[in-house]
C-alpha cells in the first residue's frame, strides 16, 4: 500500500473505532431498554432509533449540519463551551457515522440481550443483587459475546459509511476521507480508475475481515447462551 | 422467625387472595395445579406487586424491594446463572450477602454439606437434575435469607432422587435454621417436610395450621384424590429404617389394615391400637374408619363386609396394620 492508502485506511480506522466507541454506551442501553418487555414508549423509540436506516444519508448529514454545524443550536454550544468543531472534522465523521450505524449496532445487540433468559434476574433479586447489579453481573456478561459481534459488524458498517458523512464532514484528506470517500474522489479524475480497484479492494478485505469475525462470535455467543 | 401474610392480586380472571400465617420451622403451600401456589411465591418475594400486608417477625416488608426483602426463592427450575462456574454461583450469592453484613456461611463449607464439593469447578451447563437442585438450595442459603421459600424443588426429580433431595432439605432446615414456605402439590412430600400446612386452592386459603390438625379437616380432604385420602404421623411413632430425618408419613387409607384383634405372627412391623372415632360409608360401597391412636388419628378403608364381619362400631378398640411399603 501506498503511504496515502495506508493514510485512507488510518483515516477510515480512526473514524469508525471513535464512532463505536460513543455510540456503543447509548446503544446498549437503547437496546437493553427496548428488549425488556412494558416499557413505556417502546415503539417510539424503536421508530427513532431505525431512523437513520429510512432516511437517506445524505439528509442525515444535512440535520446533522444544521444542528451540529458550527451556526447550530448544539454546534454553537459545543464550540462556546469545550471550542469543539464537528462539522468538517474527524470527529465529525465519526459522528455522522455514529449515528448511521447505530441502528445497526442496537438491533444486534437487542437481539443478544433477548436471547438471554429473563428469568435469571428474577434469580439474581433473589440473590440480594439490586437492579444495577443485575444487569452487569447477569445481563452484561450473557450478551457479551453478542455485543461484541454487534460491535465487530458495526465496525465494519462504519468503515464503508458514506452520505452523512460527506454531507456532514465532507471530503478532506487525512481528516474526513475514509475508504468510500477516496473511491469517489479518485473516480472524479480521469484515469482513477486503477486507484479505485485498489482502495475497492483494500475495502473488501477488511468488510469481510469484520463479517468473518462477527459470525465467529455469535457462534460462540450462541453455544454459551445454550448454556 | 415468623411469615405473616394477607394479601391481594389480580391477574386476568384470577384473583389471589391468601392470608394465613408461617411460623419458624418448615411449612407446606399446598394446594392442586392451577390454585395459584408459584403466584403467591412470587408475591411473597416482591417479584410480582400485591396489595396488603406481608410481613416477617411483625415488620411489613410488602413495600420493599424484592432484593432487599429478605427472602429467598429456589426456583423450580434452578435458574443457575449459565455463564458461572458452580463456586461463580455460589460466590455470587456470597458476595451479595456479604454486602449487607450477612455471609454467615461459609461456601466450602456449605458445598460440602450439599455433596457439590467436587462440582465447584464444573460449568453449570451440564450438571445433572440432582446436582441442580443441590447447587440451586445451596446458593439460595448461602444467600442468607431471612426466610427461604422454595417453589416445587422436587419437580424436575424422579423416585429416589426426590427421596434424597428431601432427605437433604430436612438436614439442611436443621443445620442452618432457614425457616422455609415449600410449594408442593404431593402429599407424601408435604407430610414428609412440614410441621405446619398452608392449604391453597382456587386462589384462597381453604385452611392453615398445624400439620396433623389441617390434614384432618374436610376442606383438605376434600381436594386428595381418593385413593390419596389419608392421615399424617409423625415419623417418631414409627417403626422404619429408612428415612430418620422426615417430618412425618402421610398414611393412605388404602394402605391401612384393620383388626379386630391384636394381629400376631405377621409380617407387618407397624401395629397401632386406637378407638373407632368415627365410620363413614363411601359412594362404592367401601367404609372409611376412623381410628384415634396414640401416635394421633389414622383413616382406613375396609369394604362393607369386613366392616360387618369384623363388627365395626363407634368406640370400639381396633389395630391398624400398616404394611411396610407405606413408609
Amino acid at each position: 500500500m501506498s503511504p496515502v492508502e495506508m493514510q485512507i485506511l488510518a483515516t477510515s480506522f480512526a473514524v469508525a473505532s471513535r464512532a463505536l466507541l460513543w455510540s456503543l454506551p447509548f446503544a446498549i442501553a437503547m437496546a437493553f431498554f427496548l428488549s425488556r418487555p412494558g416499557t413505556p414508549g417502546r415503539i417510539i423509540l424503536d421508530g427513532l432509533t431505525h431512523l437513520p436506516v429510512i432516511l437517506p444519508p445524505v439528509l442525515v448529514g444535512f440535520v446533522l449540519l444544521i444542528v451540529f454545524g458550527r451556526r447550530g443550536p448544539a454546534g454553537a454550544m459545543l464550540d462556546h463551551v469545550f471550542g469543539i468543531h464537528l462539522a468538517f472534522t474527524t470527529a465529525g465523521a465519526a459522528l455522522a457515522t455514529g449515528v448511521m450505524t447505530f441502528p445497526l449496532l442496537v438491533r444486534s445487540i437487542r437481539l443478544a440481550f433477548e436471547a438471554t433468559d429473563a428469568r435469571l434476574f428474577d434469580a439474581a433479586a433473589m440473590l440480594r443483587a439490586g437492579p444495577w447489579d443485575r444487569f452487569l453481573s447477569v445481563a452484561l456478561p450473557l450478551a457479551g459475546p453478542g455485543i461484541l459481534a454487534g460491535a465487530v459488524t458495526a465496525f465494519a458498517a462504519a468503515m464503508g459509511e458514506f452520505g452523512a458523512v460527506i454531507t456532514f464532514a465532507a471530503n478532506i484528506p487525512g481528516q474526513t476521507q475514509t475508504l468510500p470517500l477516496a473511491i469517489y474522489a479518485v473516480l472524479q479524475e480521469p484515469g482513477g480508475e486503477a486507484e479505485a480497484w485498489r482502495l475497492a479492494l483494500i475495502s473488501f478485505t477488511v468488510a469481510m475481515c469484520g463479517l468473518i469475525a462477527a459470525e465467529f462470535l455469535q457462534r460462540r455467543a450462541r453455544r454459551r447462551q445454550a448454556g | 422467625m415468623t411469615l405473616e401474610a394477607d394479601i391481594t392480586l389480580r391477574q386476568g380472571n384470577f384473583t389471589l387472595d391468601a392470608r394465613f400465617t408461617a411460623p419458624d420451622g418448615i411449612t407446606a403451600l399446598f394446594g392442586p395445579s392451577g390454585a395459584g401456589k408459584s403466584t403467591l411465591l412470587a408475591a411473597l418475594a416482591g417479584l410480582k406487586a400485591v396489595s396488603g400486608r406481608i410481613a416477617l417477625n411483625g415488620a411489613s416488608c410488602a413495600h420493599i424491594k424484592p432484593h432487599r426483602r429478605g427472602f429467598g426463592l429456589v426456583f423450580q427450575d434452578a435458574r443457575l446463572f449459565p455463564h458461572l462456574t458452580v463456586r461463580g454461583n455460589l460466590a455470587y450469592a456470597w458476595r451479595r450477602a456479604r454486602r449487607h453484613a450477612l455471609a454467615r456461611f461459609d461456601i466450602a463449607e456449605v458445598a460440602g454439606f450439599f455433596d457439590i464439593a467436587n462440582l465447584l469447578d464444573r460449568p453449570v451447563g451440564n450438571l445433572s437434575g440432582g446436582e441442580k437442585s443441590r447447587v440451586a438450595l445451596a446458593r439460595a442459603l448461602v444467600a442468607a435469607p431471612e426466610f427461604l421459600l422454595l417453589d416445587e424443588p422436587f419437580a424436575s426429580l424422579d423416585g429416589a432422587r426426590r427421596r434424597a433431595f428431601l432427605q437433604v432439605l430436612r438436614t439442611a432446615h436443621q443445620r442452618y435454621k432457614t425457616p422455609m414456605l415449600v410449594v408442593t402439590h404431593n402429599i407424601d412430600e408435604a407430610a414428609a417436610l412440614a410441621s405446619h400446612l398452608v392449604v391453597l386452592a382456587g386462589g384462597k386459603v381453604a385452611a392453615e395450621g398445624a400439620f396433623a390438625e389441617v390434614a384432618r379437616r374436610s376442606a383438605f380432604q376434600a381436594l386428595l384424590d381418593r385413593r390419596d385420602i389419608g392421615a399424617v404421623l409423625p415419623a417418631a411413632a414409627l417403626r422404619s429404617a429408612k428415612d430418620e430425618m422426615i417430618q412425618g408419613y402421610w398414611l393412605r387409607a388404602d394402605h391401612v389394615l384393620l383388626a379386630a384383634q391384636r394381629p400376631e405372627a405377621i409380617s407387618a412391623r407397624n401395629i397401632l391400637e386406637g378407638r373407632i372415632t368415627g365410620l363413614q360409608s363411601e359412594e362404592d360401597g367401601s367404609v372409611l374408619a376412623e381410628l384415634e391412636t396414640q401416635a394421633g388419628p389414622l383413616l382406613a378403608r375396609v369394604t362393607l363386609e369386613a366392616a360387618r364381619e369384623l363388627e365395626l362400631a363407634t368406640g370400639k378398640t381396633a389395630w391398624a396394620v400398616i404394611k411396610a411399603h407405606a413408609v
